[in-house]
């Protein structure tokens, strides 16, 4: 005969044994009468143990009114759902302040650095320390070196302008683009997927 | 649409966002079943009553944490086991001496030592609080309110290993402890 299977007995008499367990005892339990007997005396004990009642408690209406006057008042907590929920909201609002601050801020420079060359801003220009030369200073530098002349200098200023002044601006205004997308995709998916759950559930 | 058809996620969602009926509605659902854990893990029924109170506070000021993922009933049981652990620390005479107790006089059975049936729930009552908590719980859990391994495992943060072989050992303590006199009984009366 083989090894006793006490210790598998009250899982298997608790139906939480499955495959090849479930048949190993069941196997060892036809051939084995001291497993069995075990098994028998565990049954009597469940038995036994569900002889004793529970006691007659307060109803569970007058029970939970007994706990609601208990619960604190001034509990005004904010969950970790409604956080998140809270926070994924504010993801359009920030990206729009980010869009607004970054247009006006370019919007600003480039009247700012018109008035400028058009000599309005003189008293103060020292101060805003505007000047042609720091924005296509690689320009100069190779128009001073000879290396570019005519057309050629005026296409690499206008290019170099372009790429120090608006290419920053215009990829931040992309990237706030993108961002917001994004989030319009998600939040589409998560409603879709909101709506078909409700759906399921009705 | 009716607070009775209403699913529990729902309750626990709007609990979660400080509605206190929400709640309410959680505490009518589980009140039963968290008294009687307490009851069976200390064996008073007043005392299982405060505590549980105690514990459905405890699960309003920590709703927060509750992840909607997780079986509600088992963090609501955990908190009970845990409110029952902790009453019976602080209050020491709700366990009797129990193995002194459950030495009845003749120790031989016969037809004089025939229990009444109060006598032989009172004798199984003070065996099962005689066990160790952490046996205690583990079979209170399986015997009283029928979860599953997995599900006990969940509720006292254990490995299903654990749970076996706690129960395991439950169930021997208290085959020792009652065989001599109730299994005999049990089968007089069956005969």
């Amino acid at each position: 005969m083989s090894k006793h299977i006490t210790e598998w007995l009250s899982a298997y008499l608790d139906g939480e044994l499955r495959g090849n367990q479930l048949h190993q005892v069941e196997t060892h339990l036809v051939e084995c009468h001291v497993c069995r007997a075990e098994l028998g005396s565990l049954e009597k004990l469940s038995g036994l143990l569900h002889e004793v009642p529970a006691p007659e408690f307060t109803p569970p209406e007058r029970f939970a009114a007994q706990v609601k006057l208990r619960l604190p008042h001034e509990r005004t907590f904010i969950s970790r759902t409604q956080m998140i929920e809270i926070g994924w909201l504010m993801i359009p609002v920030g990206l729009l302040g980010a869009w607004v601050f970054i247009s006006t801020s370019f919007v600003l420079g480039n009247i700012l650095a018109t008035a400028n060359n058009l000599g309005l801003l003189s008293s103060i220009s020292g101060w805003l320390a505007f000047g042609p030369s720091s924005d296509i200073y690689l320009s100069a530098t190779l128009g001073q070196a000879g290396i570019l002349g005519g057309n050629g200098l005026n296409w690499a200023e206008a290019t170099e302008t372009f790429t120090r002044m608006s290419l920053p601006h215009i990829s931040l205004q992309i990237s706030i683009a993108l961002l917001y997308l994004s989030w319009i995709a998600i939040w589409w998916t998560r409603h879709t997927h909101q709506q078909h759950g409700q759906l399921l559930e009705g | 649409m009716t607070l009775a058809v209403i699913n529990e996620t729902e309750l626990v969602i709007r609990a979660q966002n400080g509605e206190r009926n929400a709640f309410n509605e959680l505490i009518r659902i589980y009140a039963q079943g968290v008294m009687n854990v307490i009851y069976r893990m200390c064996g008073d029924a007043q005392i299982a009553e405060d505590a549980a109170q105690e514990t459905f506070i405890q699960a309003w000021l920590h709703l927060s944490s509750y992840r909607l993922q997780t079986s509600l009933r088992s963090w609501l049981y955990r908190i009970a086991v845990n409110a029952a652990t902790d009453i019976l620390r602080k209050e020491k005479r709700i366990l009797p001496n129990a193995l002194e107790d459950l030495q009845l006089k003749d120790p031989q059975p016969g037809p004089e030592a025939i229990l009444s049936q109060g006598e032989r729930t009172a004798l199984v009552q003070k065996a099962i609080l005689s066990l160790p908590d952490i046996s205690r719980a583990v079979l209170v859990l399986r015997e009283y309110e029928e979860m599953s391994y997995h599900e006990i495992a969940d509720a006292l943060d254990i490995p299903i290993g654990t749970v076996m072989s706690r129960l395991n050992y439950a169930r021997k303590l208290l085959k020792d402890k009652l065989e001599q006199k109730l299994f005999l009984q049990v089968e007089a009366e069956n005969v």
